[in-house]
């Protein structure tokens, strides 16, 4: 509980909306760009690495609320909120086993955490959207339920398809911060000392 | 303070007036029947007789309809494809080349794209006619803690100017010759340079935001004195007690058609 605390301190809450700001400012960026990944979850992933599972999961969380205030879109936000949670829970955890020291292991940290991404998102877009996301991605669905797959198992790997790269290329850009900005705004973060 | 509030409209209607909360379990109460209640048009009809009435008495109806289309038509058209094409067994109603339309499909991908109508249609009417940080303040006396809405009204309130910083950074660096247009290989380049001033900026700020709250007490504890004061009337207060007894009866449906037909085998 007093661990907590410390985690929610002053920095951690002034840390958020930023983190939000960054999900959302590189998401768009990405799509302006056209590259085909999301990115969108940078700001969150780096909040968990610094301050831990716990306030990593409520950035993730209110990113996706917030992201839905901003463009009135409910779809693809509120109902994921809860994946968002999962992959700041997991930068988190993977931040207290010290995985954002080295490069690959921050790699493989993002490539595992993506695997959950598309085992939590799975469900949501079958029970809720009946299997479809609204955007291209739609193809890969089809494909593979023209082949005769369950529409359950055709989204998980629609997610495998994008999320463990996405993820993965997220956590890297986390570790090229934390190893570019000087120690002096590091330290200001609970969980520095993990990190570093 | 600039004054942000998401999406809302400013507009002097009987709804933008009510009490947040009124707004949030009418909204909320819909979304529950469309999605529950069986049947294929039940989202329709909650659309025509709960949503689009309300819309138009807050004469926020062609920004709803607008922006709802916007968002449930690649879903819909989704919908069509995956499910009315590729649905598994399923009586065949048009053959089309190498797929079939199936009927079972059609009724599965009509009825998801209503529950989707609602469900952004909804959202959007709650936000156009409610302002975030009067949504924020009924929720904190309800006992959301005041951390998380100082968390979500700074977002929004940060979010333009992000957007604002993010278009700079892609102007200096486009005079500076990096180019953004062209093969995947030249734009996936582009990314670095364009993301990480943006993130190594914002993030030396983040000391700066903090040490600003502290000296404004944000850390202490105790009761806080809010500048908005909220209009609540006793026939809203019934109002809302009424909703929740109709959201509260539909569960029950829900559940007694379902458990019905296993009791009776």
């Amino acid at each position: 509980m007093e661990k907590l605390k410390r985690d929610f301190n002053t920095i951690a809450l002034a840390m958020i909306p930023i983190a939000i700001a960054i999900n959302i400012a590189v998401g768009q960026i990405v799509k302006a760009l056209r590259i085909p990944l999301y990115l969108d979850s940078i700001g969150t992933v780096f909040v968990g690495a610094v301050a831990g599972p716990w306030v990593g999961a409520v950035a993730g969380l209110l990113s996706n609320i917030v992201w839905a205030f901003i463009f009135g879109d409910v779809t693809n936000t509120v109902p994921y909120a809860p994946v968002a949670a999962a992959i700041g829970f997991l930068a988190g955890v993977f931040g207290k086993y010290g995985w954002f020291k080295s490069w690959w292991k921050a790699v493989l940290g993002g490539a595992i955490t993506g695997v959950v991404a598309s085992l939590l998102s799975a469900p949501i877009t079958f029970y809720l959207f009946g299997g479809v996301v609204g955007t291209g991605m739609d193809v890969i669905t089809a494909a593979f339920r023209s082949q005769g797959m369950s529409m359950l198992a055709a989204n998980f790997l629609q997610g495998l398809a994008t999320d463990p790269l996405d993820k993965a290329i997220s956590f890297l850009v986390v570790y090229l911060i934390i190893r570019t900005l000087p120690d002096r705004y590091i330290d200001r973060f609970s969980r520095a000392d993990d990190i570093r | 303070m600039s004054a942000t509030y998401g999406l809302y409209v400013s507009k002097q209607t009987a709804i933008h007036r009510l009490h947040p909360l009124t707004k949030l379990t009418y909204v909320l109460t819909c979304l529950l029947i469309a999605w529950i209640v069986p049947g294929v048009w039940a989202p329709y009809i909650v659309l025509l007789v709960g949503i689009v009435p309300v819309a138009l008495m807050a004469q926020v109806f062609p920004n709803v309809v607008q922006n709802t289309i916007k968002t449930t038509i690649p879903f819909a058209i989704s919908l069509f494809i995956v499910q009315g094409l590729f649905w598994t067994g399923g009586t065949i109603i048009q053959q089309l080349g190498p797929f079939s339309l199936k009927e079972e499909g059609l009724l599965f991908a009509i009825r998801g794209t209503g529950r989707i109508i609602i469900a952004v249609s909804g959202f959007l009417l709650l936000s156009y006619a409610t302002r975030s940080d009067e949504l924020m303040l009924a929720l904190s006396q309800k006992g959301l803690p005041s951390r998380i809405s100082y968390v979500i009204l700074s977002t929004l309130q940060i979010i333009p100017r992000f957007q604002h910083k993010a278009n700079t950074i892609l102007d200096a660096q486009r005079s500076r010759g990096l180019e953004t247009e062209g093969s995947f290989l030249i734009r996936t380049r582009a990314l670095l340079p364009l993301v990480f001033p943006l993130l190594l900026g914002s993030i030396v700020d983040i000391e700066e935001r903090a040490i600003a709250l502290e000296v404004r007490a944000f850390g202490r504890s105790g009761p806080k004195t809010s500048l908005l004061v909220l209009h609540d009337t006793n026939r809203q207060r019934l109002f809302r007690r009424l909703l929740i007894l109709v959201s509260l009866g539909v569960i029950a449906l829900r559940i007694y058609l379902w458990l019905a037909p296993r009791f009776a085998a």
